[in-house]
């Protein structure tokens, strides 16, 4: 087996059953992340990433009873997810806590709602070590080792904060989260997604709520962090210019599909469905003026016509046709939906006019 | 609203209005206390309730070691029955020649006793239930509801008498139930379905909010959620609901003993008007005067306390 390989999602789907039929929020994602790489998954809003993201953690389901009893799903996941082999899909209760935080960590979209208005800073980020560290410090009893270094204190909470460059950790940690900046925010999330040296850290759009200036500065420590502790990175974001340069692999999401998905630096070098191209070419770039379009020249940036389409009501074939330059008009694209195919190797499209899509 | 203008131009630069609400510049503990003691009323209000609690903690102590003084000897005869009230004797006397306003002293530890006693009975039921039942929903919830739905239909007074008739003289883990336990059960056990629901509700808004999802995304559990994270920030309403029930236990216990249901050996403000109602007719206002007087300066304090502290907890009202 290769060792490189931390995460594998294999055929995740997502349905949410509303009222007026079943949401399909995600259907059969695949991909793997391997370990020290950052994956990033791109989308429109509503396209699924966030679901994604929080059923790899197994937290879409909310629990309506204790212990499983009277667990009425909310939500189907269908689909494994393999954390070193380990499937997170049949895990349950504790050793699914020990997953989440330990080994896996969320850094959410609004750092200002995800803290808990009521306790400090400092014990935040200290709840989430001592959470994980408990079952540790039995073992640390035994081995005889002094038990102060082993408990996880303030002072771990305060580390944590200094390797997310705040300054003055001491003062900051005793803060509450509404006495700080948005970007001071995400960086206490940061910290405390990786407060316990996790494998993979899920970055779900974590610098949407931010100033484009805090962007940079977060992404740089994003950057910063894993190079020092080597965790994986699965970034999600609707920015095509936050993951350019920092991804390694890249997927393209459309309603609740992937529709392509490529090394970072052949998807932008070489987009082979419709709807990457479209997204590529629609980026504003300084000192390019719009390239010319129906024998005009004008300088409006170009746009991709039409709209998402509802998740209760996707269009039929591919999803994309509607909207699709080639597709709109071809009969097999109304009709028949293409998978996610192997093109190269290490490049995977869903479109029937990719090149090499129909050979294999 | 001038006010509030001359406030915005005086604030010194650099402190946000918001900061100035909260009086103190941001530190630590101005959350909780922040503003209180601004406002005159309520501190004087708090300086009542202080007054009235330490009164019946002094009678508690008192009676413990067997304290010669005026409350605690609230049942010796000081003059001749039905005295107007006058220099002597304050509130003057009742049938027995006791002193009315011996009787009135004493007649707030029976009452507070009972209304901290009822409230704790009813926030250890309220909460947990509430909680419960706002962050499973489901059929925990269902069930809780059921029951909250079902003993509010009922009138609250046939309620509260029916309990208090049930539990007296009862025993209960080999305790007897005297009168005064039986009152603050019946209390208890009937008035936990407001603050449930309040609970509940407070519970179902939170527990969507983001920093509950971020607390399962790092590994807590159910029961860590709801203790450590949801109540916390519910925990307001409590304190708030607290101060304003705490008048309707007083209450509760003046109705219970009016109906002969509450304590019969020791006086009660309640006890007191029950005696005075037939006492009344006889142009002896003292007695009746003399209790709800005291009942007026507590609940009048608490009222006004309570408001005051919504005021500061409540930190939709705080950001102003």
């Amino acid at each position: 087996m290769d060792n490189n390989l931390l995460l594998e999602v294999k055929n995740l789907s997502v349905h949410f059953s509303a009222e007026d039929g079943t949401v399909k929020a995600v259907q059969n994602v695949s991909f793997i992340i391997e370990r020290g790489k950052t994956f990033a998954l791109v989308g429109e809003s509503g396209c699924g990433k966030s679901t994604t993201a929080l059923a790899i953690l197994q937290l879409v389901s909310v629990p309506t009873g204790p212990r499983g009893l009277l667990r009425k799903p909310a939500a189907g996941v269908s689909g494994s997810i393999l954390l070193d082999g380990q499937d997170l899909t049949k895990l349950s209760g504790k050793k699914l806590r020990d997953i989440r935080g330990n080994k896996i960590a969320l850094v959410f979209q609004e750092p200002m709602t995800s803290l808990n208005p009521v306790y400090t800073v400092g014990n935040q980020i200290a709840e989430a070590v001592k959470l994980h560290q408990r079952k540790s410090t039995r073992q640390v009893r035994r081995s005889q080792i002094p038990r102060e270094m082993a408990r996880p204190t303030w002072a771990d909470a305060i580390d944590t904060l200094r390797k997310v460059s705040i300054a003055d950790p001491e003062q900051i940690a005793k803060m509450y989260p509404h006495q700080l900046s948005g970007g001071m925010q995400q960086r206490v999330m940061i910290a405390m997604a990786v407060s316990c040296k996790p494998d993979l850290l899920i970055a779900d759009e974590p610098t949407t709520a931010l100033d484009v200036t805090i962007q940079a500065q977060i992404l740089d420590l994003l950057e910063q962090l894993q190079r020092q502790t080597g965790m994986s990175i699965l970034l999600i974001t609707h920015d095509l210019g936050v993951v350019a340069e920092r991804a390694d692999n890249i997927a393209v999401m459309y309603a609740s599909r992937i529709v392509e998905m490529a090394d970072s630096w052949q998807l932008f070098a070489e987009p082979f469905h419709p709807y990457t191209q479209g997204l590529l070419r629609s980026l504003p770039r300084l000192g390019v003026s719009a390239p010319a379009r129906d024998g005009q020249a004008h300088k409006r940036l170009p746009t991709i016509p039409g709209t998402v389409p509802e998740p209760l009501h996707f269009p039929t074939g591919c999803k994309f046709h509607p909207r699709c330059p080639i597709g709109h008009k071809d009969r097999r694209c109304r009709t028949v939906e293409p998978e996610l195919r192997e093109v190269q190797p290490g490049r995977y499209v869903a479109c029937w006019y990719a090149p090499g899509y129909e050979k294999r | 609203m001038n006010n509030q203008q001359n406030k915005t131009e005086m604030a010194p630069k650099g402190i946000s209005l918001w900061q100035d609400g909260l009086r103190k510049p941001a530190r630590r503990t101005s959350l909780w206390v922040g503003g209180l003691h601004r406002r005159k009323l309520a501190m004087a209000s708090f300086v009542i309730i202080v007054v009235y609690f330490l009164l019946a903690g002094l009678i508690y102590v008192g009676e413990i070691f067997n304290w010669q003084w005026a409350a605690v000897k609230w049942s010796e005869q000081i003059g001749k029955q039905y005295q107007p009230p006058s220099a002597q004797h304050i509130f003057g006397t009742d049938i027995f020649g006791q002193s009315v306003f011996r009787k009135t002293l004493y007649g707030a530890k029976i009452s507070l006793t009972v209304a901290l006693c009822a409230s704790f009975v009813s926030i250890a039921i309220g909460v947990p239930l509430g909680a419960l039942a706002g962050y499973f929903r489901g059929i925990i919830d269902d069930i809780i509801v059921w029951i909250y739905s079902t003993l509010s239909s009922i009138p609250y007074i046939l309620l509260i008498l029916a309990f208090a008739v049930v539990l007296r003289d009862r025993t209960l883990f080999g305790h007897k139930l005297t009168g005064i336990t039986s009152v603050y059960l019946a209390i208890g056990l009937t008035s936990w379905v407001g603050l449930c629901r309040l609970i509940r509700g407070e519970v179902i808004k939170h527990k969507e909010r983001q920093y509950v999802l971020a607390a399962r995304s790092y590994g807590c559990s159910n029961s860590r959620i709801i203790f450590r994270h949801l109540l916390p920030n519910v925990f307001h309403l409590v304190i708030i609901d607290f101060s304003i029930r705490f008048v309707a236990f007083i209450h509760a216990e003046v109705i219970l003993s009016f109906l002969g249901l509450g304590e019969a050996n020791r006086p009660s403000w309640g006890a007191m008007i029950n005696d005075a109602r037939i006492e009344m007719s006889r142009g002896v206002w003292w007695q009746m005067a003399a209790a709800t007087l005291a009942i007026f300066f507590i609940s009048l304090a608490l009222n006004i306390f309570g408001d005051a502290l919504r005021d500061c907890l409540d930190p939709k009202l705080r950001i102003q």
